[in-house]
């Protein structure tokens, strides 16, 4: 079992070797999607066994998975395959165009790897320092990611992300000190009163005033990484200058690498904070959703248009998590997955444009049904599944959500669903746009649909639908499960 | 004689808090010196001179707690960020960029120092009085740690030079160990090594964007960052 753990995060830092090997982009993207699905299927065995004999610990508490983890890991292992079968296509693009020299294409099968096996591994610990230096760990390899095109834009975007989330996660840092303080009462030992479920045992008798130092260090710090405003100023420009394949790990994976942590600290509070720290994740929630909702009005480049719109889904999982609840956390932890997939297809879609039409400028792109039926169709069934339009998995989460909201209170329901509502449209008008349309003569028709890039597009939506219609038992139970752990 | 003995328990009139309490002192004023420079080489000489008084003060706590784990930090400390990356920056930034003047500062230096003054005694008044207990060492050096990270977060704000906000944050990064060498001394050491480790990587990968970035535009401060806007 415990080979199986370390397996999961090992496979794909393993393949952040293949790069000193001499191969080719195309065979190093083979390499990432062999390594990343050998991960997912690891990452299924640890799951069932978890379900079956309850959470897994080794080495005092650095390995450690119980339920929540291991949804957290289904989720993110299923990103890093949808998105490694997507380098392979970019991989395969540019050295066919040779935009990229050889060197930029090694780093980018390197840090790649790097970022994904990072935060596979950060999920697998239950040592919360560790996970502080892991989530960290990701974030640089990421920013390598950013940066790689090298031109001054992406360049800007690498140094405004790392220096801001650089920043942010030294206050997650300082929570995890003051977490580490409020412990000092407590008969046991320094190590464990770094470790989640021996701290989990002692919530409610963890010193109060450090606590909740510790926890709103946590949602600032932590909350820099999953995008919440005001702390979001770096996304839109690191997903939109990221390679496509990046911008979707970074959407679909990074983000719900730090709302993990966040729920984690927040599991830890709760018994000793109560409702406080609802009231702290809904301030943080509304504010990204009103963000990221009235950002999305405005026309232009379409990779920013998603991002602001993953800033607006992680607002919706803070406000989930805020209202709390069984329903609520079932809503959160459902809408994590769904935005996942929805994103990390969103994001694989924009690649496919990018490299036929030469430009983010939604303005400048018109007709893509017409000229890749494949890609436009699946730009437009992705937005509809986005926005949360039935019959896909986000309607259900997000209705989810706002059920469990008029448990609690009267009124707050009805301002998520007006921002949703903006959101709806602000977001398929460029997108439909971008569907419909006349193309012009000589746009983007230079390319032939690839089957590589074309799989983890068809394979996203379609698991999307699936999870619309009907919640496979054991996901029920694996969430049921996530959620008795941290309650 | 307890099961735990950390630095909790250092009172704060023995020796080692004394000297613990001094250069506390010792690496704000380093801050303070920092935020009110304009010269490219005195930003990394006060953070190197910051570093080494951190180094120091990792030593005496490792002395008086018997931690064979904090000894090696502090030699880390004083190896790292005393003499590496001080040395990396003035060689791969200052020297081959030829960069002497922050001529991209928002804020007037005196203004600047008043900000720092007030958010000093801000830190005073937020820690202090409620999560600390009283007469341990832990209670005079969290609030001057506090006060430190502070001034690093003040340094990023009202410079706008890549390279001055790259010492912000270190500075930044210094008053958090500060605080955790005082705070919790008992850290386990792979977690503590792990840190360092993503220091030292941040740093680099930080120093390349920067000298890239420079390539590109002459100077890279951060009004001329703007393309993204558009």
């Amino acid at each position: 079992m415990t080979a199986l753990v370390i397996l999961v995060p090992a496979l794909p830092l393993f393949a952040a070797l293949a790069p000193i090997a001499p191969l080719r982009a195309r065979e190093l993207g083979i390499v990432l999607a062999a390594t990343g699905t050998g991960a997912f299927a690891c990452a299924i065995a640890v799951a069932v066994h978890v379900a079956n004999h309850g959470a897994f610990e080794a080495g005092s508490g650095f390995l450690y998975v119980d339920s929540l983890s291991s949804f957290f890991t289904l989720t993110v292992a299923f990103v890093v395959v949808l998105a490694s079968f997507g380098s392979i296509a970019y991989l395969r693009s540019e050295e066919r165009r040779a935009d990229l020299n050889r060197l930029q294409i090694r780093l980018y099968a390197a840090g790649f790897a790097l970022f994904g096996g990072l935060m596979l591994a950060s999920l697998e610990t239950g040592n919360l320092g560790l996970l502080w230096v892991l989530i960290e760990a990701s974030t640089l390899a990421s920013a390598v990611l950013v940066g790689l095109e090298a031109q001054a834009r992406s360049l800007e975007a690498a140094w405004k992300y790392i220096i801001i989330s650089s920043f942010g996660v030294t206050m997650a840092l300082v929570a995890t000190l003051f977490l580490y303080y409020s412990a000092s009462s407590l008969v046991l030992s320094p190590n464990q009163r770094l470790t989640w479920p021996a701290l989990f045992l002692h919530a409610g008798a963890l010193q109060h005033d450090s606590l909740r130092l510790a926890f709103l260090l946590a949602v600032i710090g932590y909350g820099t990484k999953v995008g919440l405003a005001p702390m979001h100023t770096w996304l839109p420009d690191a997903h939109s200058e990221a390679p496509s394949p990046a911008s979707a790990m970074l959407s679909a994976a990074l983000l719900n690498t730090g709302m993990y942590a966040i729920i984690r600290f927040q599991a830890l509070a709760r018994p000793e904070l109560g409702r406080y720290t609802n009231h702290v994740l809904l301030v943080f929630g509304f504010a990204s959703i009103v963000i990221g909702a009235l950002f999305m009005v405005r026309k232009g480049n379409f990779k920013r248009l998603f991002a602001y719109s993953s800033i607006e889904h992680m607002g919706i999982i803070s406000v989930a998590l805020g209202f709390g609840g069984v329903l609520g956390l079932y809503g959160a932890l459902l809408h994590t997955l769904n935005h996942a997939i929805g994103k990390c297809v969103l994001f694989l879609t924009s690649g496919e444009v990018v490299q036929r039409w030469r430009t983010r400028d939604a303005g400048r792109v018109a007709g893509v049904l017409a000229r890749a039926p494949l890609v436009g169709g699946v730009l437009l069934l992705g937005s509809l599944a986005i926005v949360g339009s039935p019959p896909f998995g986000l309607f259900l989460s997000e209705f989810t959500i706002i059920r469990a909201g008029f448990r609690g209170s009267s009124w707050l329901p009805f301002l998520l669903l007006a921002l949703l509502v903006l959101a709806f449209i602000a977001f398929v008008r460029t997108t439909a746009d971008m569907a419909t349309g006349e193309p012009q003569a000589a746009e983007g028709a230079a390319e032939r649909q690839s089957i590589v890039g074309a799989s983890p597009l068809v394979a996203g939506m379609t698991v999307l639908l699936v999870l619309g219609l009907w919640i496979p038992g054991g996901l029920n139970s694996l969430i049921m499960h996530s959620i008795g752990a941290i309650t | 004689m307890t099961l735990l003995l950390t630095a909790e328990s250092l009172s704060a009139t023995s020796t080692a808090g004394t000297l613990l309490d001094l250069s506390a002192v010792v690496m704000l004023l380093c801050a303070f010196a920092c935020l009110g420079s304009k010269l490219f080489d005195r930003y990394i000489a006060y953070y190197a001179f910051q570093s080494i008084v951190l180094a120091f003060a990792a030593g005496v706590v490792a002395y008086s707690l018997h931690e064979p784990a904090l000894w090696a930090l502090a030699a880390l400390t004083f190896l790292i960020k005393g003499i590496g990356i001080p040395l990396a920056t003035r060689r791969f930034l200052l020297d081959r960029l030829e960069l002497h003047r922050d001529a991209a500062v928002s804020t007037g230096l005196s203004t600047s120092l008043i900000i720092g003054a007030f958010l000093t005694a801000f830190a005073y008044l937020a820690i202090r009085p409620s999560t600390l207990p009283h007469g341990l060492v832990a209670s005079a050096v969290v609030p001057i740690s506090t006060a430190i990270i502070l001034l690093g977060a003040l340094c990023m704000v009202v410079r706008r030079h890549t390279i001055a906000q790259l010492i912000g944050w270190l500075i930044l990064e210094n008053g958090v160990f500060l605080g955790a060498i005082t705070l919790t001394a008992t850290f386990p050491f792979i977690v503590e090594a792990g840190i360092f480790l993503d220091l030292v990587a941040a740093v680099l990968i930080m120093i390349t964007f920067v000298s890239g970035l420079a390539h590109r535009l002459a100077t890279a401060t951060a009004p001329e960052l703007r393309e993204l806007r558009h």
